[in-house]
């Protein structure tokens, strides 16, 4: 197992109000982490730690054997690519130019677009299967649609580290296991190490590799995700109480908000 | 789509083309004599065409750079106050009795220029390090900036001597009458540096539109971007409104008009915009020589005329 990524005493501070905590964990190569948390927790504030979107107070983050601090933008982006949560920007853009437009790291004002971007793009559409949408203008598409249009677009960059803020948050069921379909199919025939914010519990524990909760900007705990519904942990972390079932074609342990009585 | 833009472009271009031949001759048949007539022509009217050329594709093209910037088609130089800054500037300028160069560069665009990267600063100030400030918010302040300013040039007129004030009164409508081919060679490095530096940065302008945190997870410098399109912007129009007095809308009206003709790919955008921008400000100086000739309404009441509806058009239409 190779160490990918680092996360050291990470703390964020902007304006005087914390953010991150002294937030640590590692992952290997090939992990999928899942970071599970109450709203507010810092999640989102820890995967732009990550981007370069947010600039660390203390701490350090290493890709590889690189502390990113010594990295430049360009740099980072051929390391690690990134879904954010809410992308309903208008932009006039056609789906192939937006694609396109993920190599932006790998070229420079003058080149041209060369054989290795072009393979980097046909590889993109062809694993999120959008070739269909090329055409089609950015705005034009339902949530479901730009999602994978995003994911496309991240995975043209050819990173090996995948970012995702909650992609399925906003996606109606089939969207969301179309979704989460691609991400595991990234994560385990392509290779590609992916971090993904998510409020989706039960998808966490059996598809994930593992775990991340963070709590009041702090880590609560880092770990297997077969282990995590084996402890109380699950409670403390949303503040609620959780009854458990087995899935009924997979038989794994799943999770339900208990009713209140 | 490709091919599409491109007979955009050429059509553009096409018609850049056929105003810049016709344009000098308008309004040329008062003159009987034809000498005269190829003195004015040469003298007069070809470098004021080449003028106004230059300062509408200037001005157009900042434009086009802040609104994609903020992502907003209402935020331009002008709106955000950047073109009060440079008023002021020069207005201090004539109101002191300075007179100076550097390097070549006239003390006026010095001044203005001064003026126009001491608001733009307070912009950048406030869209940087107060993150949660709105576009809409730094609007305002932009209108807030450019009453602040307005009401200083107003009191230097006040203390100024006639002359002078009426110099500034003039200067501040907006005019391209110029005296010869030295203030083109005045203000042409300013507005070619600019257009250099924004057709360099097309694709980082591109990835703006996309937002800042996919722009900076694709690998763009967006914060060191920014300050090279801000400083490079301010420079031009700090140039041409020290040249010419603050023309207005033109920033706002054209880029966002080729917005709707050719799209928001930047490699498109960026030389509809410059040469629509450059024969828009012809037609408009040529409408201000003709509307009551002989005499002639300064350019900036033109302009002012047109981008006034126009703004709140868009406004209507962007739903703020």
């Amino acid at each position: 197992m190779t160490i990918l990524l680092t996360v050291n005493d990470l703390t964020v501070k902007i304006d005087g109000s914390t953010l991150l905590s002294s937030v640590h964990f590692q992952i290997n190569k090939g992990d999928y982490l899942c970071i599970l948390g109450p709203n507010g927790a810092g999640k989102s504030t820890l995967l732009k730690a990550l981007i370069g979107i947010i600039k660390p107070t203390s701490g350090n983050i290493s890709i590889g054997q690189q502390d990113i601090a010594q990295l430049n933008q360009k740099q980072l982006a051929r390391h690690i690519s990134y879904v954010p949560q809410a992308h309903a920007q208008a932009f006039d853009f056609t789906v192939i130019d937006f694609i396109k437009m993920s190599r932006y790291a790998y070229r420079t004002a003058l080149s041209d677009w060369a054989n290795k971007d072009q393979n980097a793009f046909e590889k993109a559409i062809a694993i999120t299967h959008t070739e269909s949408f090329l055409q089609r203008k950015m705005q034009t598409l339902s949530g479901g649609e730009q999602q994978r249009i995003m994911i496309a677009a991240a995975l043209c960059q050819q990173a090996s580290l995948l970012l995702l803020d909650e992609p399925t948050s906003f996606l109606d069921p089939h969207y969301q296991a179309e979704v989460h379909q691609l991400i595991c199919q990234l994560n385990q025939q392509y290779g590609i190490s992916i971090i993904e914010v998510s409020h989706d519990l039960n998808h966490a524990v059996q598809h994930s590799s593992a775990i991340l909760a963070l709590k009041k900007r702090e880590t609560m705990w880092f770990g297997a995700s077969s282990e995590f519904l084996e402890t109380d942990h699950v409670h403390t972390l949303y503040n609620q109480q959780f009854v458990f079932a087995k899935h009924p074609q997979t038989g794994a342990k799943i999770a339900f908000a208990s009713e209140v009585s | 789509m490709t091919s599409n833009k491109r007979t955009t472009l050429f059509v553009i271009a096409l018609a850049t083309l056929a105003i810049v031949v016709s344009s000098p001759f308008l309004g040329l048949s008062y003159i009987s004599s034809t000498e005269i007539q190829h003195q004015i022509l040469n003298e007069i009217r070809l470098p004021r065409m080449l003028f106004a050329f230059i300062t509408g594709a200037g001005l157009s093209l900042c434009g086009m750079v802040f609104q994609a910037m903020f992502r907003n088609p209402l935020a331009t130089p002008f709106t955000l106050g950047v073109a009060s800054g440079a008023s002021l500037g020069a207005a201090l300028y004539v109101f002191l009795g300075l007179s100076f160069s550097f390097i070549g560069i006239n003390g006026a665009s010095l001044a203005a220029f001064m003026g126009a990267l001491l608001s733009i600063s307070f912009v950048y100030y406030l869209s940087r390090f107060r993150s949660h400030f709105s576009t809409e918010t730094l609007l305002l302040t932009g209108v807030a900036i450019s009453f602040f300013f307005s009401s200083l040039i107003l009191f230097i007129q006040y203390l100024s001597n006639i002359t002078d004030s009426f110099r500034i009164l003039r200067w501040l409508m907006g005019s391209l009458s110029i005296v010869g081919y030295h203030d083109i060679l005045q203000l042409l490095p300013f507005v070619t540096i600019c257009i250099a530096v924004v057709l360099w940065l097309s694709r980082e302008l591109n990835l703006l539109m996309a937002g800042d945190e996919i722009a900076i997870s694709r690998g763009v410098n967006v914060q060191g971007i920014r300050y090279i399109l801000f400083f490079a912007s301010s420079l031009c129009v700090g140039a041409i409104v020290a040249a010419c007095g603050p023309i207005g809308f033109v920033g706002m009206m054209v880029p966002h008009i080729c917005r709707l003709l050719i799209g928001n790919d930047h490699r498109w955008l960026i030389p509809a915009t410059l040469l629509f921008g450059g024969s828009f400000l012809i037609i408009c100086d040529s409408l201000a020589r003709l509307i009551i000739a002989p005499a002639e309404i300064p350019v900036g009441v033109i302009t002012t005329l047109l981008g006034g509806p126009f703004f709140i058009w868009l406004l209507i239409k962007s739903k703020i």
